[in-house]
């Protein structure tokens, strides 16, 4: 694949997401034969760009949140000093995905009320797990002897985290990434309940109302984006095998 | 140059190195060997404190290595082994520069160094130079490690078992090629191996380890001549050890002044083993050999009494 093309798919992808984000509007026809009832049948309490705004806001920073504390604990609990971690974070991490977003919010509202900070919280929690999990296996997979070589030459702690474990885990990482986002963006929908507007909106309240065409409306946007996401991850460079 | 000195490793509750004492003089190869498990590379890795010991004491230089921070400690001293440990995601280049790179040696130094050492070993620049791990043979890989615990020149080697995994015909080639560097390096080698064969071909100083200790050490024909115990007599090949002690001795050492009589037909080179020339007599069922120099111009005889170390000759 030559440099320019693979970005072919990811590009297309997101130039749908976008045509569909600006020009909604332009299918009321579509729908109103979907949902012939109803008065309105485009979502219209905000604008789909501004939802689209906020839903990644939300995504990303429960993302970098997750990356940040995800790689960080799986790296400390691979260090000697931290190895009697090593099962107790991975069975963390699990919890963390077992542990229903739903319920997560129903339990963070209370402590920190309606809006925005309980979703990422979910989401946080809800996203550990994969990043936790791959680069706990990155990490283990390492040639035992590329790492009795790089202590041997003399490399110090953390020049072989850098120059040695990072750069040969980083695909299975990356995938662990890749996975965490993509479902997320699909979770973050949820947040719309206790009032964290995102493309979730159109959905929560399409199923209140009874209205199916402002749940497709959502549901495709939230569809698009994750595709898109997902496209944009596999043609990093670091993605595939090395 | 390096002195272990009642030195002992203890994991849990197993003894790995049972008070091993031994010193390998400056320019010296010296070979562990023994039977896999009887803590040869425990005794090697303990030198470059990849495993703390347990009692005693280790010197480099007179001094202790627990003397040292540990990264300086390895910097110092070069490590290959029997995987390699090659980077995967870094050149061959790369790979090799790595320890000058550690002593922030200047780019051209580090870059200069590295052509010398591939020219040391044989890899040609332009075709290996940009070379992954992943492209090379299994002797292309272990002579980019040889060249990497070479890098920053250090004055002690330890290489565990480096040619183990080759075949027969590349390890021999790198056996000899590492005794070759060694003529002309004088480098202080540690080298583990469990190949009897081979700790023969390449040792100064031979020790033989059984079950964390150090059954016996000396030169290879000393061991040969005069094993300590059954254990190891078998080690050196049982029977087989008047072919191994012939494949030490040059045929320079036991043949006679060119005579008045006429020159044997089959000759051998004067440099060559007793080992190799007494398969050459088997071979041609000739009873005296001509020696020859490196010009194929006679210089001696060998006869078959005289190989097989009967001392008056008819
Ligand atoms: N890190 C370790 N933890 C526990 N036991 C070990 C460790 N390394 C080596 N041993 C034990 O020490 C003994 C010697 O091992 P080793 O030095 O690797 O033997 P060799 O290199 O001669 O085959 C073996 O019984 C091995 O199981
Ligand atoms: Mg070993």
């Amino acid at each position: 694949m030559s440099k320019g093309r693979r970005w072919v798919v990811p590009l297309g992808w997101l130039a749908l997401l976008l045509v569909a984000t600006f020009g909604m509007g332009q299918l009321e026809g579509v729908f109103r034969w979907i949902e012939a009832d109803s008065r309105q049948v485009i979502y219209a309490r905000a604008d789909f760009v501004t939802l689209l705004g906020r839903h990644l806001l939300v995504v990303s920073v429960a993302a970098v949140l997750a990356i940040l504390l995800g790689v960080g604990a799986a790296i400390a609990a691979t260090r000697d000093w931290g190895r009697d971690f090593l099962p107790l974070v991975s069975q963390l991490a699990s919890i963390g995905q077992t542990f229903p977003p739903v319920a997560v919010l129903a339990l963070a509202v209370p402590v920190l009320g309606f809006g925005t900070l309980p979703i990422i919280v979910a989401l946080l929690l809800y996203g550990l797990l994969p990043i936790v999990r791959n680069t706990l296996a990155g990490l283990e997979g390492i040639d035992p002897g590329v790492m009795e070589a790089a202590r041997g030459m003399g490399m110090s702690g953390g020049q072989i985290l850098r120059q040695v474990e990072l750069p040969l885990a980083a695909p299975v990482i990356l995938a662990g990434i890749r996975t965490s986002v993509t479902i997320n963006i699909a979770t973050a929908a949820i947040g719309a309940t206790v009032g964290a507007s995102n493309l979730g909106d159109p959905i929560i309240s399409g199923i209140v109302n009874g209205n199916t065409a402002y749940v497709v409306q959502g549901a495709l946007l939230i569809g698009l984006l994750a595709v898109s996401v997902d496209s944009l991850f596999s043609r990093l460079p670091l993605a595939g095998s090395r | 140059m390096i002195d272990l000195i009642h030195v002992t490793k203890r994991f849990g509750d197993a003894v790995a190195v049972d008070d091993i004492s031994l010193s390998v003089a400056r320019g010296e190869l010296c070979v562990l060997v023994g039977t896999s498990g009887c803590g040869k590379s425990t005794t090697l890795r303990m030198i470059n404190r990849l495993i703390e010991h347990s009692e005693g004491e280790i010197h480099i230089d007179d001094q202790q290595i627990r003397a040292f921070r540990e990264e300086t400690l390895r910097r110092r001293m070069g490590y290959a082994i029997q995987s390699t440990g090659l980077f995967p995601h870094w050149t061959v280049a790369r790979n090799i520069g790595l320890v000058p790179r550690l002593l922030k040696w200047p780019k051209a130094k580090v870059q200069a160094r590295v052509e010398e050492l591939m020219a040391l070993l044989g890899l040609a620049m332009e075709a290996f130079a940009g070379k992954y791990p992943h492209q090379l043979s299994g002797g292309q890989a272990q002579r980019v490690g040889v060249a990497r615990a070479l890098a920053a020149d250090p004055d002690i080697l330890l290489m565990d078992e480096p040619f183990g995994a080759l075949d027969p015909i590349t390890r021999q080639s790198l056996q000899d090629e590492l005794r070759e560097l060694q003529s002309r390096l004088h480098k202080t080698i540690v080298f583990v191996t469990h190949d009897m064969d081979e700790a023969l071909r390449l040792a100064d100083h031979l020790v033989v380890m059984h079950q964390g200790r150090i059954v016996q050490q000396g030169r290879p024909l000393a061991l040969l001549r005069e094993p300590a115990d059954g254990f190891v007599e078998s080690l050196l090949g049982g029977e087989d050890r008047g072919l191994k002690e012939a494949a030490l001795l040059p045929v320079s050492q036991r043949m006679l002044p060119l005579g008045p009589r006429l020159l044997a037909r089959e000759r051998i080179g004067q440099h060559a083993s007793l080992r190799e020339a007494l398969s050459v007599m088997l071979w041609r069922h000739a009873e005296r050999l001509t020696v020859v120099d490196d010009d194929d111009l006679p210089v001696g005889e060998l006869s078959l009494r005289r190989l097989v170390g009967v001392r008056s000759d008819e």
